[in-house]
């Protein structure tokens, strides 16, 4: 089974929100459940109103069916993204932002808006946090090399998105200055 | 452009001609001064394409000269503004400057060779950011913009791309496209 060339560069968007799903959540149940056991593993007993930690897809799962509140993870509320966002336009590396935070925001802010608070002050921080790591990797871009290139504290979803090109930019390096090198190799033996 | 036997890339970039001057007589070889039938003398400039010149130069029967679209007018435009060559019109369209100039590459000696790697590698990193720059921001418009997008200085620099810069191009306009497009529906109640 071969993959269309679209798909033979990069995952899809929507295979990193799955992968991302799998992380853990803190959610009020509002229906008890026993301890379950699942492919990922056993999660549960749900006493309301316990808290308990589940899967970011059951959490979801459970929210839509209104049977659960969930708690947002430390990092998803406005102070903290405003400090990243600040840190983000002044210094020139990227901060460090939990590495699936893009999946993570997204699934949160569609069936949870009503347990964050302020979403749409989030959903224009992310945003804004989102282009200025755009700007900084478009810079990056620059300082392509044929060897290496270090960009620390990139996300998933970034590196999904810079990845196809990326690649074959330095694939295209590689074949343009090897021959610098192979001639010097080849002029010594 | 790999060395691969098989690469569709460096068939496709071999695919250009290049000056040679035969150093020897080689017999019935005329026609390929171009129809003249009976022996190819010595000192004779011809054309010949890239593939088959690699063999001549290598087992020395010819020497060759820097083909037009590597000559020091070329260089000196690309030492000015590498983003305003337009190096499909060097190849012809959909041709491979880079590809070509790596198949040159091989056949010069040290030197030369460092000095060309060094023109084509300054060139493509000067004009990477402008082709992942007109192509995220052909992501975000939809398929049916039409000519009306873009000054006429960025379409002037499309029509300039050659072919290894539009497959980048294409990959970064895909991926791009595909991000947005998931966080668009983002906005929507879709679950």
């Amino acid at each position: 089974m071969a993959l269309p060339p679209s798909l033979r560069t990069s995952i899809t968007p929507l295979e990193l929100e799955l992968v991302a799903s799998e992380q853990l959540v803190e959610i009020v149940p509002l229906v008890s459940m026993e301890r379950t056991a699942f492919i990922s593993g056993a999660y549960g007993p749900l006493r309301p109103p316990t808290k308990c930690k589940v899967p970011l897809w059951m959490a979801s799962n459970l929210k839509l069916k209104k049977k659960c509140h969930i708690v947002p993870p430390a990092w998803l509320n406005v102070d903290f993204l405003q400090e990243r966002l600040l840190r983000e336009t002044t210094d020139p590396s990227f901060s460090e932002m939990p590495f699936r935070f893009a999946e993570v925001a997204k699934i949160l802010l569609d069936v949870a808006s009503d347990d964050l608070q302020n979403p749409d002050r989030i959903r224009t921080l992310l945003k804004d946090i989102r282009e200025a790591r755009q700007a900084k990797s478009r810079e990056g871009l620059s300082k392509l090399d044929h060897n290496e290139l270090m960009l620390p504290n990139l996300c998933a979803m970034e590196i999904n998105e810079i990845r196809p090109f990326f690649v074959r930019g330095m694939n295209v390096l590689t074949q343009l200055t090897r021959e610098g090198t192979q001639a010097d190799a080849m002029d010594m033996s | 452009m790999e060395d691969d036997y098989y690469s569709i890339e460096s068939i496709l970039a071999e695919n250009q001609k290049i000056q040679c001057t035969f150093k020897i007589d080689i017999p019935e070889m005329g026609h390929l001064d171009g129809g003249k039938a009976g022996d190819l003398k010595a000192l004779t400039k011809a054309q010949i394409p890239l593939w088959m010149a690699y063999i001549i130069i290598f087992s020395d029967y010819a020497d060759f000269t820097v083909p037009p679209p590597f000559s020091a007018r070329v260089r000196n435009a690309l030492n000015a503004e590498p983003r305003s060559v337009r190096l499909s019109s060097q190849v012809g369209q959909g041709g491979l400057w880079y590809g070509f100039g790596r198949m040159i590459m091989n056949l010069l000696n040290d030197n030369s060779a460092k000095e060309l790697s060094g023109v084509l590698t300054t060139t493509f990193r000067a004009r990477l950011p402008e082709v992942i720059d007109q192509a995220q921001h052909f992501a975000s418009l939809h398929a049916a913009a039409g000519p009306s997008s873009g000054d006429a200085g960025a379409a002037a620099f499309r029509e300039g791309m050659d072919g290894t810069e539009r497959e980048l191009f294409q990959l970064a306009q895909d991926s791009a496209k595909k991000t947005k497009a998931w966080y668009e529906t983002s906005e929507r109640g879709r679950r």
